[in-house]
This record gives structure tokens, sequence and C-alpha cells, in this order.
């Protein structure tokens, strides 16, 4: 049977496409390299963060305003999965050293001119302690940013894979598809992340780093991000006393284990944060590249010749842009399965998400 | 004449080296450079190379595209043997003898350590490497570098990353005046064109500027205005700067008024 959509790659985002494709209607089927519950995906080693806000220092407003669009999207989409999913929409606390304190007013600063509906609280020490008992004394400022989520990346991953069995998509894990192959559908999606770039050379890797704790005796009602100069690390509570930390942001499309430098980094800002850490057990320390366009943007791009759409670019924010990224792919597909040889135009919703291939052409 | 930047004997008509880390996107920091207009742009590679010789190349194609000359530097290097490693890496990767050589210190600050920049600077002046020290304000060092065989100091105005300007005004402007033949390159620690326009004033021959581009909230709005600051500040120095005078001079004299006040002002003058 000629499905409607291949897509390539089962990672976070092929997943996503995958599940909410066939949900719409059509006819599915996803090839993945690696195994089932995503142990290989770039999102296997991910803080799961939805974070607009939070990431308004690193992103363009574009971005964060595609952060609050998934933001909305998360909660009802997570619902609908068979199995549960760790979500935690308390928000993020963003603390700093008091020799850091200009990192505090930057980030204030960028936010307001980054998006238009922030909404932060700045809070003293004793704010903090009531909202965030586990730092009490630790911090005499933060900066509160409500709403905010994480989603638990791992339990994610297999809940897709669950709900694709459910909702009738054809699932070919473990299964690599080359370049040269074409698999039978109209069209073909290409969702390889990293894996891409034979395909498209402007693709390159973002090295991370991070380090999954066991801490039973810490609670974190939030997430934490510690603002500093040169890093920017996230503590993440996950259920059962782990808590996941990280992650560095390395130009090297190297994969390899982590660092010494890197792990040292990861545990000094989270023995800076939570001293408690200290007896925390390492459960996880793990690496990966994330993929990358020059702009460090999400891109869609069509080949009406091939009847091959790529998507690729999530880079740092897999979790915070996703929903958003699938959401636009399935609103131009069904033209696209109309008439496959139409030319993808620029998307009205978020217009640097279609092909721009100039813009990241780099003279 | 052509007013140029000679390094090694390589002639650079920017005054300007742009560092090239921090920013949100490689495609930004490529508008920076276009905004800067840099002489040389740095690249560290001290993260990258133990992951394989091809491990930063995507990054590094990008810098390549805005057809600068790559200045690879030892950043995140803490010993001699370090350092010498990854400038040896370096001059694989990046085919080029210039080096920006770092070695820290300290970590809280990233203080360079003189002693360990010496003895590296000594050994790769000796295998053949056009070294460019990141270095304090301290003359003896200074010339220790310049013993060793360095034709270029870089000297801080305070540590990397904090911005503060030149912390040190006296010792910089002293520097100037002690070695007037040695390129000085203003590193680190300036955080406002008016810094960048400050040292150029003072005759320093150029600037390096990373983290005040990078982490600007405009970055290439920035970098354009460190390009006019580093040009202000070079033409100024070049016009030969009015003397400071302790008192109010009015350019015009006004008729019928004695020159009442000019025993006053030599009077300070002389004293100064």
């Amino acid at each position: 049977m000629r499905h409607d959509i291949a897509i390539v790659g089962g990672g976070l985002l092929g997943r996503l496409l995958a599940w909410r494709a066939s949900l719409s209607g059509l006819g599915v089927v996803l090839y993945e390299a690696k195994d089932r519950i995503g142990n290989g995906a770039t999102a296997w080693v991910a803080g799961g963060m939805v974070t607009p806000q939070a990431e308004a220092v690193d992103a363009e407003p574009e971005l964060v305003a595609m952060g609050r669009r998934s933001l909305s999207l998360w909660p009802e989409w997570l619902r609908a999965l068979p199995a549960p999913v760790h979500y935690n929409a308390d928000g993020t606390l963003l603390v700093w050293q008091r020799a850091d304190a200009g990192e505090a007013r930057r980030f204030e600063a960028l936010l307001k001119a980054r998006d238009p509906l922030a909404s932060f609280q700045r809070l003293d020490a004793q704010q903090i302690a009531a909202q965030e008992p586990a730092l009490s004394e630790r911090f005499h400022e933060a900066l509160y940013l409500p709403g905010e989520a994480n989603v638990d990346n791992r339990q994610l991953l297999s809940a897709l894979a669950d709900a694709l069995d459910e909702t009738g998509v054809e699932c070919h894990w473990n299964r690599h598809v080359d370049d040269a192959e074409q698999p039978d559908a109209s069209i073909v999606i290409d969702c390889r992340g990293k894996s891409a770039k034979s395909r498209w050379k402007e693709l390159r890797g973002v090295r991370g780093e991070i380090v999954r704790l066991h801490a039973p005796g810490v609670e974190l009602r939030h997430m934490i991000r510690l603002l500093h100069p040169r890093s920017s690390v996230y503590l993440i509570s996950r259920p059962n006393g782990n808590l996941v930390v990280g992650a560095t942001t390395i130009e090297s499309d190297d994969a390899s284990p982590i660092s010494v430098r890197g792990a040292l980094e990861l545990l000094s800002v989270a023995y800076s944060v939570l001293p408690e850490l200290a007896e925390a057990r390492i459960v996880e320390m793990n690496s990966d590249c994330r993929p990358a366009l020059p702009d460090n943007r999400p891109a869609i791009r069509y080949s009406p010749a091939a009847r091959r759409m790529e998507v690729n670019g999530l880079y740092r924010h897999g979790f915070l842009l996703s929903p958003a990224v699938v959401e636009e792919v399935l609103a131009v597909l069904p033209q696209l399965l109309k008439n496959p040889h139409h030319e993808l135009g620029a998307s009205p919703r978020w217009p640097s998400l279609g092909t721009r291939e100039e813009a990241l052409a780099c003279h | 004449m052509q007013d140029t930047l000679t390094l090694y004997g390589r002639s650079f008509t920017s005054r300007i080296l742009l560092g090239t880390a921090r920013y949100e996107s490689p495609a930004l920091l490529v508008d920076a450079i276009k905004a800067a207009n840099p002489a040389m742009v740095t690249v560290a590679l001290r993260k990258q190379i133990e992951g394989g010789a091809k491990a930063g190349e995507s990054f590094w194609q990008i810098l390549r595209t805005t057809n600068r000359e790559l200045l690879p530097n030892t950043a995140g290097c803490n010993t001699v043997k370090e350092a010498l490693n990854t400038a040896l890496m370096a001059r694989e990767l990046f085919e080029t003898d210039f080096i920006k050589l770092e070695v820290i210190g300290d970590e809280e600050n990233l203080q360079p350590d003189p002693f360990g920049l010496v003895e590296a600077a000594t050994e790769l002046v000796k295998q053949g490497f056009r070294v460019l020290p990141y270095c304090t304000d301290d003359l003896v060092v200074c010339r220790r570098l310049l013993d060793a065989g360095c034709e270029v100091l870089m000297p801080w105005a305070a540590p990397i990353g904090t911005g503060q300007g030149p912390r040190n005004p006296r010792a910089l402007r002293e520097l100037r005046q002690r070695l007037p033949d040695v390129p000085l390159i203003e590193d680190a620690g300036l955080g406002l064109p008016s810094h960048a326009c400050q040292v150029m004033e003072w005759g320093f021959d150029g600037v390096l500027i990373n983290t005040a581009v990078s982490r600007a909230i405009d970055p290439v709005r920035m970098a354009r205005a460190f390009a006019d600051a580093v040009e202000a500040g070079r033409s100024a120095y070049l016009a030969g700067p009015m003397p400071v005078q302790e008192l109010a001079v009015p350019s015009t004299p006004e008729i019928g008024k004695p020159f009442w006040d000019e025993a006053a002002r030599f009077a300070v003058q002389e004293t100064t």
C-alpha cells in the first residue's frame, strides 16, 4: 500500500509528526535507524525543556513565539497519548551568583526586547524560600518565569512509540534508509536531524553534554537555570528523585563521551546551586550533537521534483519547538499531497520556517 | 600613505580582532564580522580537538566563508604543555603560523600565567610560530615575551569577559611609552566602544573584542559601534591630541580684556 507520507527519522520530531499526521487521517510509514525507545535520538540526551522565556537570551523573537505556541500545545497532546508522560509546568527560576548580577539585568533587557508577552517576577530571599524551599538561604535574588514547562524526554519517546502503534502507523525500527532510497509514499519527509548532513550541507552538530543524578532527598518544584556569562545550565527535577543537569553547548560534531571539563562544569553548577547534591548519585553522563543550521533556527524545505520535504535544525530547542513545527508541517501537507509539484511558499505564521536557502548560505 | 596595522610583516587595514565565542548563532557571528570588519577573527579549538581533527570543522567552515584571516588561540589551556599541543594542532588545522597564546593562571578570572606564558612563547617561537601572547600589563613580563621572540603583545585591560574597561590606565600608557615600537593590541576586558576608543587614543595599535559584541543585545550594531570607535581613536592618536590644561582657555580671547588668567595658568603648568 502506498502511504501518504513516509517519515525517515523517528527521533522526537519524526515520531511527533508521524503521530499527529496519523491522527489527522493520513497514512503514515516511519523508518528509524535506531530503536523503539529512542536511545540514539538526540532527544534521548535532552532536558525536555519547554522554556520560551528562559531561552529568550539565546533565541530570536520568532523562536520565543514558536516556543509559546508549543507550550500551549503540549498539555493537550500529552493527554492524548496512551501512556502517562511527566510534565511539569511550574515555571523556571533563574538564579545567579552575586558576581553575575549583570547577567540578570541582561536577561531582563533581552526578554523584554524579544517577548512581547514576557511575564516574570523578581523574587527576594523570602519569596525564594517560599517558592523553592530547596534554595532557601542560597540566593538573595531570583527571577521567576511562570508557566514554563519540562517534559520527561524518555517517557515521551516511548509513549509516542506506543501511540504510533495505536493509531496504526507502520513503524520500521532499527531500519536505516540511505540517501539513495526513496520509500514508497506520496511525500517523503526527512526528519533525520544531524544524520541528514549528507543532504543538507549547512547542517552542523552542536555538542551537548548532560548529567543525570539520583537525589531522592532533594525536591525541586521548578526548573532552575543558573545565569552565568559562560554557560547556560538547567537543573530539572524528574519523577522518583531523579534530576537532569544540562547542558553544555560546544561547536563540535563530536558525539564521543562527556569530557572531564563538561562533567566538572555541569556538576559544579549543580553543586553551587544545591550543595546537598554532593551526595547525589551520578546515574548517567551522556552527550550528543544537536542538529543546527547556521542561524540556529529550524527550517522546512521541499523539493517538488523529489516529492521530498526536509525538516531540520531544531538545535537546542527540540522540545521547545517541535509541536509548533509539526503543526506547521501538517498545515502545508494537504496542499502538497493534492499537488506534490507545488513549491512550498513561505509560512505565513512563522516566516523564518519556510525554505530560506539564501538566508542560510553564509557569504 | 595608508595607515595599516603590521603584525609579523603582515599588514592589515583594520585594527580590530574579533573573537567568535558566545554568539547566539554562527549566522549572527557572520553578520557581526561583516559589521566589525576585523583584521582577523580568533578561533578556539581546545574543546574540539579531543573529538578528532574534524570535530569543529562545520563551525570553522562557516568562519572561512567570511574570508577573514583566522587566528587560532589556545583558550582553555592551563599548562604550557597543553598550550603547545593546542598550538601545534592549530597550525595543522588552520595552516597558519600565527597563534594567539593564552596560558591561564587563574580559573576564576582567567588571568594569564606570566611564567607559563613566557615559557610557552619561547618554545613556540623556536618552532617557528608567530606568537601573539595574551599577557598582563606588567612591563617586565612584556619585555621577557619580547626577549622570547614575540613581535606583538596583547596586554589585558581587565579580566576576560568582564567588560570593565582599562583597570589600570597608567600601566597601559606607560607600556605604550616604554615599548614605542612594539605593536600592542589591547585584549580582554573591554566592554564599550569608548574603552576601545580610549586605548586607541593612547596609541595602542589595535583591540581584540569578543564578549562586548557577542553578548550585546544587538551584536551587529555593537560591532559597528566598535569599528567606528576604533577608527575614531586611531585618528585622534594620529592627529595628536591637544595637551590637557588645568584651567579653561577661551579659544577666542575677548577683545579689550587683559589676559589676567595667563599667569595663573602657567603657574599651574609649572607645578605639574
